[in-house]
């Protein structure tokens, strides 16, 4: 089971990338890296260039001057005698001179010139007469001034010795390449005496400097009087670059100084012998310290010069020659003449030019050697580097993948600036190199790798996630919806990308909504939608509809100016929903809310659903407790069942609307029946009253007390001669509780002594109720009437009701009796039970018959 | 809560078959709370999907809920007793929601699923079902069918009309006699029993256990319970391999250690550290 997890486990990536990375770092690729961070180092760092040192340059306009290249070499000597006229310290010639210009050998009229110099030197030509001989002697001085003038490198040889301090350039075929077995033939000797002495130093293998093979030297002539000869390779770096000075290299068993070393040392007055070499560590001139790598390459400074000027400004070698700048310049000066017109001599790329003449290279190296300006990889710098790669391998594996993206990313950068102000810090200021571009190519691509392949994995575990989620939120929002939750609903279903099939379940999410009548709800669900699409079937006209509805409809706690919040019905919206009842319209309002016509859509049937906005009349813990009697009330009348009472349902809440949902019963309360004028026949009062005492008697066995017994609770259908008793337990609801001031609930005509004076009820309350109320329906008169209430409430609690038979004479005496009992001030006084008056009630009416 | 992840291996495979374009079967595994749901919906255009996704995804958010609700006077004497209250409840509440949206909504009409839910707690497994997917228990060599489907099948069989061995080859095998969402109220069967370290339940629906013969299954599971989620991959595999005439579902579980959901100090000290 750990198998996939450990194979794609941060540490093993990142070890990966370290081994990736370490075996690239050999390759021209990292090294090249490196070399060009060495040369940004290089130009960031300043020294100023040695000021003895000149440069004069065969360049374009001096070739135009003077001919074409190669010049004769005369040239040369004139500008040598012009220079050692001046006393320059020492001049290095970077020309080489490895072929005589003057040979018979090759040219067949040198070597005419010259059997004709030997024919007019013939003692027969000697002995003839005047003029002839005087003739032959101007011939032969003719012919031996005309070989002087050709024989150039004699010329040159002579200036060379004569100036005593010119150092020549030569050059090997190979370089760098191990000899296989032994020379062709020895160094001839005016090369062999510059080689430098190893002695006292022995040279062990790893330590020994650059091979270089197959010489091409100054020929003998032109070398031996020259006052050194050094070589002009370059060894090349893997990017092509030159960055540095091979100071001394082997030829076999000899070790020959570069011409920078040599004239660093002729201008400090030293020979090739008094250059003292520490293999593989560096050279030591005089007091000068050079130091190299292990095969004795200095790693050259390059000087930048300033405002625009190179550091060494070269003349042009016809200004000198022509004397337009006076020799007098090079007095003491270190001379370096050498080509950089186009097409002559060596270009190099160096770290601060890509087309540096090898003789500007020779001045950089010479300064850098005279003043010690050289940049030093350190002993420890491989230990420094390795360490960085290590620390960043460890950073890699143990502390990236246990931060997050924004630290990683923060620590990444701050590792990687840290290790490039190291590097250049080092450079500049301490002319240090240390390569550690290997440990930040390893930081970039590691981080790089490792937060791709965070995001990879995790992107890939939010797509299936996302498409877990989405199908657990629109399974999640579908059962919300099913159980009327509908704001968890939308919540879960605004989590899904919305594509057609979820705007379909939004939209039929805003129709519950609607049917709900939450039309501010369904709004923002058709919003939602319409900003998906506008044009999603009929959202737009939805959408307003809802808004008028949500500014005309009240429902719950927004409608303070409706109490009893009335349901809106009509406009089209979707019927409007209490609990699992469809509201078809409005049948009354009561003292506490509005009585609808409802209809359970399960099983068809019509009920009647009377709403109590109780979050209107009652707050807080108040409403609490009010809303638990509430239903308690409710539940003990729903388990009534009889024939004269309303059959309760159901019970609910909606927006803090409580609600009951009952039988439907045709015809109306006895309201209408309570007027003079109005009354019904005697027989079907007393019918009613006797059905009503027998409900009473029915609830009063089960411990349910009405309490509110009077006409407008009582359900009279004249055709069908039907009488319910409705709103058991309900109507009182707030008895005992403090009602707000002017919430008044009607009169208490009906209620009982004991009920007005607050104490604890029972059956024998609602037995007088409903006397009050047959004594109304008899007469058409209260029975206790006050101006006001503290009135009406004493006379109930103390006084005799007026005789009846005072208002209408005709009521059979077995009603008056009835009455008197039903009317009794004392509880224990009035009948029994509901029955016990039901019976008496029936007895009169069979009197009456 | 104890997290029951280290005591629990769960690992759970789908997949349509070979004759259904539609995967109407939907599960779920929350091995943190012991959690394993498969439902397998029916009816209606799509239907069956949403009827089953409402179920399992209703239920592993509700119970997740009701788990991590801690109120003291709600406890039961023990977790056993909570874990088969929750799935009674939560199937209820699931039932009702299935219903509702198939009223409400006229595409949904008519929709339903099959329920088994397992949830593990206090070295017990409370199994609530409904209809005929199944819960098997392995073991040791033993193999047994924990659920007794409600299905015409099973009454067959209960009452002596059809024997066993002809039962696989009867017509109305995907009758079932009762289902989520299809009438108000449903009535769970939820039973509790004892768990040892070792044991593998295997919740499957009907297109695994109709395809594959019992024997096939334990083999199955007897050679690749080292690798419980190959097992699973396999078993659906073989189920499409004998054609795969049903939508095609396998939740395993196996126990590795005892384990108890009541926190101890030690389980507490130990999820501290962690």
């Amino acid at each position: 089971m750990n198998a996939p997890s450990f194979w794609k486990s941060d540490w093993l990536i990142g070890l990966a990338i370290g081994v990736f990375v370490v075996l690239l770092s050999g390759t021209e690729l990292l090294q090249g890296l490196e070399r060009k961070a060495y040369d940004v180092g290089v130009r960031l760092a300043s020294a100023e260039p040695s000021a003895e040192i000149a440069v004069i340059a065969i360049d374009d306009q001096s070739i135009a001057n003077i001919g074409r290249w190669p010049w004769p070499r005369d040239v040369h000597a004139r500008l040598i005698d012009l220079l050692a006229q001046s006393k320059a310290r020492v001049v290095g010639n970077t020309v080489f001179f490895t072929e005589p210009q003057f040979d018979p050998a090759k040219n067949a009229g040198h070597a005419d010139l010259l059997k004709l110099r030997e024919r007019v030197a013939s003692p027969t030509l000697a002995a003839l007469p005047e003029p002839a001989a005087a003739e032959i002697e101007a011939i032969q001085a003719l012919v031996a001034s005309t070989e002087a003038a050709l024989n150039t490198d004699r010329l040159l040889a002579s200036s060379i010795r004569g100036s005593g301090n010119v150092v020549l350039g030569m050059l090997f075929q190979q370089f760098d390449r191990e000899p296989l077995g032994n020379p062709d033939k020895p160094l001839p000797d005016h090369v062999a005496r510059n080689a430098v002495s190893a002695a006292g130093n022995a040279v062990e293998t790893p330590d020994l400097p650059l091979s270089g093979l197959g010489p091409i030297m100054p020929f003998a002539e032109i070398g031996a009087g020259a006052a050194g000869i050094g070589h002009l390779n370059n060894q090349l770096d893997i990017d092509g670059a030159v960055r540095s000075d091979a100071l001394v290299v082997r030829h076999y068993d000899q070790y020959l100084p570069s011409l920078a070393l040599l004239l660093a040392a002729r201008s400090l007055n030293l020979a090739p012998k008094d250059i003292q070499v520490e293999y593989g560590k560096g050279v030591r001139l005089g007091r000068l310290t050079i130091r190299t790598d292990s095969r004795m390459l200095m790693q050259t400074f390059w000087y930048r010069g300033g405002e625009g000027r190179p550091a060494f400004a070269p003349d042009s070698f016809y200004d000198v020659l022509s004397g337009r700048i006076p020799a007098s310049k090079y007095r003491d000066k270190i001379v370096i003449i050498g080509p950089t017109a186009a097409g002559v001599g060596s270009i190099l790329v160096t770290p601060i030019a890509t087309d540096m003449p090898g003789v500007m290279a020779l001045a950089h190296s010479v300064s850098s050697i005279l003043q010690e300006h050289f940049f030093v990889t350190p002993w420890w710098g491989a230990w420094v580097r390795w360490g960085a790669v290590l620390l960043v391998l460890l950073y890699l594996t143990v502390a990236l993948p246990r931060m997050t993206a924004g630290v990683a990313a923060g620590v990444t950068a701050g590792l990687f600036v840290l290790v490039l102000a190291l590097h250049f810090g080092l450079m500049s200021a301490r002319f240090t190199w240390v390569p550690l571009m290997l440990p930040l190519v390893l930081l970039g691509v590691g981080h790089l790798a490792l937060t791709t392949k965070r995001f990879l994995a995790t992107e890939r575990g939010k797509a299936r996630s996302d498409g877990d989620l989405a199908h657990t939120n629109r399974m999640l929002g579908l059962g919300y919806q099913g159980q009327g939750q509908l704001d968890i609903a939308f919540d879960c279903f605004r989590k899904l990308p919305a594509d057609v099939s979820v705007l379909e379940l939004l939209y039929n999410l805003g129709l519950d909504y609607e049917r709900k009548r939450q039309f501010n709800k369904a709004e923002s669900v058709f919003r939602y939608i319409a900003d998906f699409d506008p044009k999603f079937r009929d959202i737009g006209e939805r959408a307003q509809r809802a808004v008028q509805m949500s500014n005309t409809v009240i429902m719950g706690s927004g409608g303070s100016s409706h109490p009893g919040g009335s349901l809106i019905l009509g406009g089209g919206a979707e019927k409007p929903k209490l609990g699992r009842f469809e509201v078809e319209k409005e049948l009354g309002k009561g003292a506490m809310g509005v009585v609808y016509l409802g209809c359970d859509p399960k099983i068809g049937r019509v009920v009647a659903i009377k709403t109590l906005a109780l979050s209107q009349e009652f707050e807080g813990d108040e409403l609490v407790e009010v809303k638990e009697r509430f239903f308690r009330e409710a539940q003990t009348a729903g388990r009534l069942a009889h024939p004269n009472i309303v059959t309760i349902y159901d019970t609910g809440e909606e927006h803090d609307l409580a609600y009951i949902a009952m039988e439907f019963v045709k015809g109306s309360d006895l309201v209408a029946h309570t007027r003079p004028g109005a009354l019904l026949p005697l027989k079907t009062v007393l019918g009613i009253a006797a059905r009503v005492a027998e409900a009473l008697a029915y609830a009063h066995r089960n411990n349910v007390v009405h309490r509110d017994v009077k006409p407008a609770n009582i359900m009279y259908e004249v055709a069908s001669d039907n009488v319910k008793v409705t709103d058991f337990g309900i109507a009182r609801i707030t008895d005992s509780s403090r009602t707000k001031t002017g919430m008044v609930l009607g009169t208490p005509s009906y209620m009982s002594p004991e009920q007005l004076s607050g104490h604890k009820i029972d059956g024998k309350s609602d037995l007088f109720s409903l006397g009050v109320m047959l004594y109304q329906l008899a007469c058409g008169q209260l029975p206790f009437k006050g101006e006001t209430m503290a009135q009406l409430m004493f006379r109930i609690a103390n006084e005799a009701p007026v005789p009846i038979r005072s208002i209408r004479a005709d009521v059979p005496a077995c009603l008056v009796s009835v009455l008197d009992v039903a009317l009794a001030k004392q509880p224990a006084k009035r009948f029994e039970s509901g029955d016990e008056m039901a019976a008496a009630l029936r007895e009169c009416l069979k009197a009456l018959t | 809560m104890t997290d029951l992840s280290t005591a629990l291996t769960m690992a759970s495979s789908t997949d349509p078959g070979m004759v259904r374009s539609h995967n109407e079967d939907c599960l779920a595994i929350e091995p943190g709370i012991g959690l394993a749901v498969l439902a397998d919906g029916m009816g209606g255009y799509n239907a069956g999907e949403v009827a089953s996704g409402i179920a399992v995804e209703l239920i592993r958010e509700e119970v997740r809920k009701a788990l991590a609700d801690t109120d003291p006077s709600r406890a039961e004497a023990s977790p056993v007793l909570r874990a088969e209250r929750v799935l009674r409840e939560q199937s209820t509440k699931a039932n009702a929601s299935i219903f509702q949206s198939a009223q409400n909504q006229p595409q949904y009409a008519g929709m339903g699923t099959t329920l088994v839910a397992v949830l593990f707690s206090d070295n017990q497994v409370s199994v609530a079902h409904i209809g005929d997917s199944r819960l098997y228990r392995m073991r040791g060599d033993c193999f047994e069918q924990i659920t007794r489907d409600h299905s015409m099948l099973q009454e067959q069989i209960d009452s002596g009309m059809i024997s066993k061995e002809d039962a696989r080859h009867s017509m109305n095998k995907n009758l079932v006699t009762r289902a989520l969402g299809v009438d108000p109220e449903v009535e769970t069967e939820i039973h509790s029993y004892d768990v040892l370290p070792g044991d593998i339940y295997l919740l499957c629906s009907d297109g695994l256990s109709d395809m594959i013969p019992e024997p096939e299954i334990h083999s199955t599971l007897e050679t690749l319970k080292a690798n419980l989620q190959l097992a699973a991959d396999q078993l659906v595999q073989t189920a499409n391999d004998y054609g795969g005439r049903d939508n095609v579902s396998v939740v395993l579980v196996q126990v590795n250690e005892r384990f108890s959901t009541e926190d101890g100090w030690m389980s507490r000290f130990m999820s501290w550290l962690k």
